[in-house]
């Protein structure tokens, strides 16, 4: 079954700073177009909705047609993980999450990462999709 | 589905105002504007026009609280097919607009009135409002009854109030209506369908079934009609019997309508919409208004209608009802809902409608990302239209979606704050914090923003408006164009090109496209013409105004002077002046800058514009003019530029902001930099100032103003011609000198610019100026000998030591023809930097010096004149003969010309011996080009006339135990006789017709007279001299015979201060060294003492001693004088050789030669 998913990561002052199309389904532009306006969307639900609950993980926050959205908001300078999913794996999810926010975070540790700016590391880029691949 | 639907609008009446006649948009809207003020009519305010015809069955109206609502629908609507669903979906009156003056046929307004009537069946009230009647209009409208209202033309309160009236009247007669309408409905006779009741032939359970719901589909329908009627108590009875039936009927659909009525009558009559009980009420009707309608779904009409809309309108009511920050949640949800609902909805314009509003309730909730999720969703479904007025309706959602994408045209940006943005946030010393930096970029979601333009772009194109095409293209291609491929640029261009086309020439647009412009430097004023602040206080006001000394930073300068990092500078009145900007274009198309001029927002400067070619991909820095108009600040915040046909201003400040960005990773990328150009420190505008025009110099050196070549040590005289090119006399000036080689300026002709003071416009001085070449470093040296050897033209060295002339002048201290108020501000000065390009090349070069010491020995014939003899000053080598000439030290110069020109040496020793300064010139040396020629000085001339004792102290002292503070100072004595020696030796040469100069020896002198310092400059306790004695009538002066009594006389000189007793003895000698007046075989016969003299010489005195020599054989002979002192002093021990104290101090003459001729 062909799914879709977009993930980004949004920096504490939304500039996303890292995105992917890590869904299976065959890509087209115009839908990864539609993809970031529905993530971009769903900022004004996040950034209210995070304040309200101690959850790292906020399942299916939003959503727009058949795809929902949901966050996982790091703790310490309020990085938002985002995914737009079509599937209903929470646990999935969930757990991709956790492991993307621990690669993240050794981002984070490289000193010559300046927080807050794009994260350009392939080796990220390979590793998000691996574990897209494995949970969602 | 219906836009702007609330909770209320169940109780709104609906009014159509159409236009009637010929009447003008603008006046419609006019017109249709001041009837919408007249939106809620109170009950209270109809009684006068009100009757009560039968008794009305609105029994519990409130008459003293309660009010009508209208709503106006401009320009009329077709009517619903669920009007008898919600009776506030009919027009219950229409009112036509007519403009008199356009319209001036009563008859056919009333008749076109009548048509436009028709179409609304469900009106009952109708009314033609005509505005601006003539005189003769208003004659004839009289008679046209109650339909026509003519507004005869008077003030704006008068025309309110004659509207007010109107609406009142209208306001009674549609309760007049309502009433009928409800006392017919009530005996029974209405039959209400929507379009969801089944359509095909009914069985007769059914029908008995419709029957029964007839009942309270109608005291819904009464139940609109009391909310109309502004009676919500009497809805609420109404709704409740509807209800009942409804739901014994099984008829949802009518179940969730009444419902929706009694919140509404709910909330109307309570009108406390902040009581969280009646919230919650509301809540939890709604959601069960909500849960009927869609159980009112029927699977076999759904193809046909739904009762779908009416699911989502309820979820906007109750969204719109709880829209509140506090409740976004909530909100949320519902809105979630709804728009999940837009897939189901079969209607396109539907669809838009509850986009519209779930925009416009995401906005109304703060979450603008949302709402402008859903504007673009609108805008996409315009854009399905394809029709231009869709286009346009695209095109303004769309540039309401601008701000939450951070891609606004600047346009609508509210200039005070583009200008308060972020530049003070930047100007604090330039260093910012990182997160100022990031927020300067926040949201930088290239991939929606460049979309967003296009559609922009895309809708503007379909709409025909060509700026808001140029506009967004202009942004897409600015902010994005690393991301668009390039035949994408191109066709931005060719878009921006295609929309300048269909605009007028010079339209402005507020977003820069391309190219980027960045401020590159302003070049200070050249050094002919810096300007230097007067301080009237001093005499020398140019002083302290300009850092002195070789360091940039001085420790000592002020703290606030170097803290303020904006630089100050000063342009002045018509004088042109220039800035430098750089340009890139970072696509990949050629970029044609049409005009290209400095924005001046401060109106006193003319802007100069100039048109540039900018290549794919290049970076071009370009210098931009102007002339100061006028006295005042200048700000120049960026540059207006015509490209791609539009007037655009682009701002330094911006693209210093996007610099900084690219820096620090956070924009794409920096134009300048793929442009291949360097980086370049942001250059913050300096403040600027014009002054009142100056006085303006400018100068030339006479000749030409190449270098001037010269040999080391040539002197040459040059004449620099200083004019006054400004518009103000020069009124002071002043002359100095800075750089290297100061010291080779000789003179300046100050006077002759003194005397041209004050110097008029236009006028010139020609100050001369005496240059003398300094001598070259030993590094140039070898340089230019290794290089002179191949090449024979030696390279003129970059001259950054030539010196410079500054000439520090002002005009007059008060500006007369200028604001008095400036007067306290004296105009500031000028300096005017003229170098003495000088280009020295290696002259002779000195090779070594060294002391010589000769032994000429005198001839004692040659002795005869005058001891006191002047005239020889024009001998070649000067010898004193009665001082003899023994030990006689020549300074030997070795010098080498490794020039292809020839020298000629000549040594000049200056005479002070005797008070009048004298010149003594010896006969020139030629040196040839490539040879080396020896020049003796001989250093007679310097010897003191006295051995003085205190001179001598140092010598004596300095080998003894040593007062090193005395012996200190006598050896800055003698140093001090030294220069003085040495500075009385010139070494000129001449090479050619005009070159001469003076070599520079000194050091070379005085290493060489280091050592032997003494005996050059002190003279001999003693000197002693022969002469002949010769009679007056002696033919042949001069010769000594043979075989002739020579008379003879020897000279005894004491040349101390003392008086010396000695012991005399002469001698002579032959050729081989033998006595000849002792001994066995002596060739002389003597008479007088020749041995054991005793003689006293008083100090500084001369004694003679004569005596006769016979001489037996002829040839040569030397005479020989020597003394033994007695009682030698300390001096007299210290000039002598021997170093025991005891021994006899001896002295001796130099040897004298004399010829002895023979008889024959």
């Amino acid at each position: 079954m062909a799914s879709t998913a977009c993930f980004m990561i949004i920096s504490k002052n939304d500039i996303p700073i890292y995105e992917a199309e890590v869904g299976t389904a065959p890509k087209k532009e115009e839908a990864a177009h539609q993809h970031q306006f529905i993530l971009h969307a769903a900022l004004d639900v996040v950034q209210d909705l995070a304040w309200t609950t101690s959850a790292m993980f906020l399942k299916a926050i939003d959503r727009f047609n058949d795809l929902v959205v949901s966050v996982y908001v790091t703790a310490a300078i309020h990085t938002r993980l985002m995914l737009l999913h079509d599937s209903r794996n929470d646990d999935g999810i969930k757990s991709f999450f956790q492991e993307v926010h621990e690669l993240y975070i050794k981002t984070l540790l490289n000193p010559l990462y300046l927080p807050g700016s794009r994260v350009t590391s392939s080796h990220f880029d390979t590793k998000v999709r691996a574990l897209a691949r494995r949970y969602l | 589905m219906e836009p702007d639907v609330s909770i209320d609008t169940s109780s709104m009446i609906r009014i159509a105002v159409i236009p009637v006649g010929e009447i003008h948009l603008h006046l419609f809207r006019k017109y249709a504007g001041m009837l919408a003020r007249h939106h809620n009519i109170e009950l209270s305010t109809i009684t006068s026009f009100y009757t009560e015809h039968q008794k009305s069955p609105f029994t519990n109206q409130p008459w003293d609280s309660g009010s009508l609502r209208f709503k106006f629908i401009v320009g009329g609507s077709p009517p619903s097919p669920w009007e008898d669903f919600q009776s506030n979906r009919k027009i219950h009156a229409v009112i036509g607009i007519c403009h008199c003056p356009s319209a001036p046929d009563l008859d056919t307004v009333v008749d076109q009135f009548a048509v436009a009537c028709k179409g609304y069946s469900s009106s009952v009230v109708q009314r033609c409002f005509a505005f601006s009647p003539g005189d003769s209009q208003l004659a004839d409208g009289k008679d046209r009854g109650n339909k026509l209202a003519l507004f005869p033309p008077a003030d704006q309160r008068t025309q309110e109030i004659h509207l007010q009236t109107m609406m009142q009247d209208i306001a009674a007669s549609l309760l007049m209506e309502f009433e009928k309408w409800v006392l017919q409905a009530e005996s029974g006779g209405t039959i209400l369908k929507t379009p969801l009741d089944s359509q095909a032939s009914l069985s007769s359970e059914e029908v008995i079934k419709a029957k029964k719901r007839r009942l309270g589909r109608a005291q819904k329908t009464i139940g609109d009609y009391c909310l109309l009627a502004g009676s919500p108590v009497d809805a609420n009875n109404h709704y409740s019997t509807a209800l009942e039936l409804a739901r014994l009927t099984g008829d949802y659909f009518w179940f969730a309508g009444a419902m929706e009525g009694g919140v509404c009558a709910l909330l109307m009559d309570k009108a406390v919409h902040k009581d969280p009980v009646i919230e919650e009420e509301v809540k939890y009707r709604y959601n069960s208004v909500i849960v009927h309608y869609r159980k009112s779904f029927i699977q076999d009409n759904a193809q046909r209608v739904s009762p779908l809309s009416f699911e989502l309108e309820a979820t906007l009511k109750l969204a719109r009802f709880l829209c509140r920050r506090d409740l976004a949640k909530e909100v949320v949800d519902l809105l979630t809902a709804a728009a999940d609902g837009a897939k189901a909805l079969i209607d396109a314009s539907d669809r838009l409608i509850l986009y519209i509003e779930i925009a416009r309730l995401y906005g109304t909730l703060g979450y603008h990302r949302k709402a402008a999720f859903f504007s673009r969703q609108v805008a996409q479904l315009y854009l399905q239209q394809e029709n231009n007025l869709a286009a346009i309706s695209a095109m303004q959602v769309l540039a309401l979606t601008t701000k939450a994408y951070r891609v606004q045209s600047r346009a609508s940006i509210p200039k005070h704050a583009v200008f308060n943005d972020v530049g003070s946030s930047i100007a604090d010393g330039g260093k910012m914090h990182h997160h100022l930096v990031v927020s300067l970029f926040e949201s930088q979601w290239s991939t929606l923003q460049m979309v967003v333009l296009k559609e922009i772009l895309l809708s503007a194109v379909r709409a025909g408006d060509p700026l808001a095409a140029w506009s967004a293209a202009a942004r897409l291609l600015r902010s994005y164009y690393p991301l668009i491929t390039p035949s994408g640029q191109n066709g931005l261009a060719s878009a921006l090109n295609n929309s300048a086309e269909r605009l007028p020439s010079g339209t402005h647009c507020a977003d820069p496209a391309l190219p980027f412009v960045r401020l590159h430097s302003l070049p200070l004023h050249p050094s002919q013409m810096d300007i230097i602040k007067r301080n009237s206080a001093r005499e020398d006001w140019w002083a302290g105004s300009a850092p002195s000394g070789p360091f940039i930073y001085t420790p000592f300068s002020k703290g606030e002077s170097t803290n303020n990092s904006k630089q100050e500078l000063v342009w002045v009145v018509g004088e042109p002046v220039q800035v430098l900007v750089e340009l890139a274009n970072p696509c990949g198309f050629d970029l044609l800058v049409n005009s290209i001029y400095l924005s001046v927002h401060s109106g006193n400067f003319d802007a100069f514009p100039i048109s540039v070619t900018l290549p794919p991909n290049s970076s071009k820095v370009i210098s931009l003019s102007g002339i100061p108009t006028k006295v005042g600040p200048v700000n120049i915040p960026g540059c207006l530029v015509h490209c791609f046909g539009v007037i655009t201003e682009h701002f330094f400040k911006d693209v210093d902001n996007l610099l900084l960005g690219a820096a620090q990773g956070l924009v794409i990328s920096d134009p300048f930099r793929c442009c291949g150009s360097g980086k370049l420190k942001t250059t913050a505008v300096p403040n600027i100032t014009v002054v009142p025009s100056l006085p303006l110099l400018v100068s030339h050196i006479v000749g030409g103003d190449g270098a001037v070549i010269l040999y080391e040590g040539e002197i040459r005289e040059l004449w620099v011609s200083v004019a006054n090119a400004g518009t103000v006399a020069v009124e002071q000036a002043h002359i100095s000198l800075s750089g290297k080689n100061q010291d080779s300026v000789i003179s300046i002709g100050y006077d002759a610019l003194k005397s041209a003071l004050p110097l008029k416009p236009g006028a010139e001085v020609t100050i001369p100026v005496t240059l003398k070449a300094w001598q070259l470093a030993l590094v140039d040296h070898d340089a230019i000998a290794s290089k002179s050897t191949f090449v024979n033209v030696t390279r003129p060295l970059k001259d950054a030591s030539s010196p410079m002339l500054l000439i520090h002048y002002a005009g007059p201290a008060e500006n007369q023809g200028e604001l008095t108020e400036s007067v306290s501000v004296v105009p500031p000065g000028r300096r005017l930097v003229t170098p003495l390009n000088v280009c020295v090349l290696q002259g002779l070069s000195f090779v070594k010096a060294r002391l010589l010491s000769m032994e000429i020995p005198a001839h004692v014939g040659e002795i005869s004149n005058k001891s006191s003899d002047n005239d020889s000053a024009d001998r070649l080598v000067k010898i004193d003969p009665y001082r003899g000439s023994w030990g006689l030290r020549f300074l030997e110069l070795e010098l080498s010309n490794p020039t292809d020109v020839v020298f000629e040496v000549g040594v000049s020793v200056q005479l002070e011996s005797d008070e009048t300064s004298s010149e003594f010139d010896y006969p020139k040396t030629r040196i040839d080009r490539d040879y080396s020629a020896r020049v003796l000085i001989p250093l007679e001339h310097f010897k003191l006339p006295v051995l003085d004792g205190s001179f001598l102290a140092s010598n004596s002292l300095s080998n003894g135990d040593g007062k090193t503070s005395e012996k200190k100072k006598k050896k800055a004595e003698l140093n001090a006789y030294i220069r003085k020696l040495i500075s009385k030796i010139k070494v000129r040469w001449v090479s050619g017709r005009n070159s001469s100069g003076e070599l520079h020896i000194k050091d070379a002198t005085q290493a060489a007279l280091q050592t032997s310092i003494m005996d050059v400059l002190l003279p001999d306790p003693l000197t002693f001299s022969f002469r002949l004695v010769k009679e007056v009538n002696s033919k042949d002066g001069g010769d000594v015979l043979a075989h002739d009594m020579t008379p003879m006389e020897v000279l005894v000189r004491n040349n101390t201060k003392d008086s010396i007793s000695m012991n005399l003895s002469i001698t002579c000698r032959d050729v081989a060294g033998e006595n000849c007046i002792e001994g066995t075989n002596s060739a002389v016969l003597w008479s007088g003492a020749l041995s054991g003299m005793k003689v006293d010489v008083p100090p500084l005195e001369e004694i003679k001693h004569s005596f006769c020599l016979y001489f037996l054989v002829p040839g040569e002979y030397t005479l020989l004088a020597a003394a033994v002192i007695d009682d030698p002093n300390e001096i007299l021990r210290a000039r002598a050789p021997s170093s025991s104290p005891d021994e006899p101090i001896f002295c001796r003459g130099p040897p004298y030669h004399v010829r002895v001729n023979g008889t024959l």
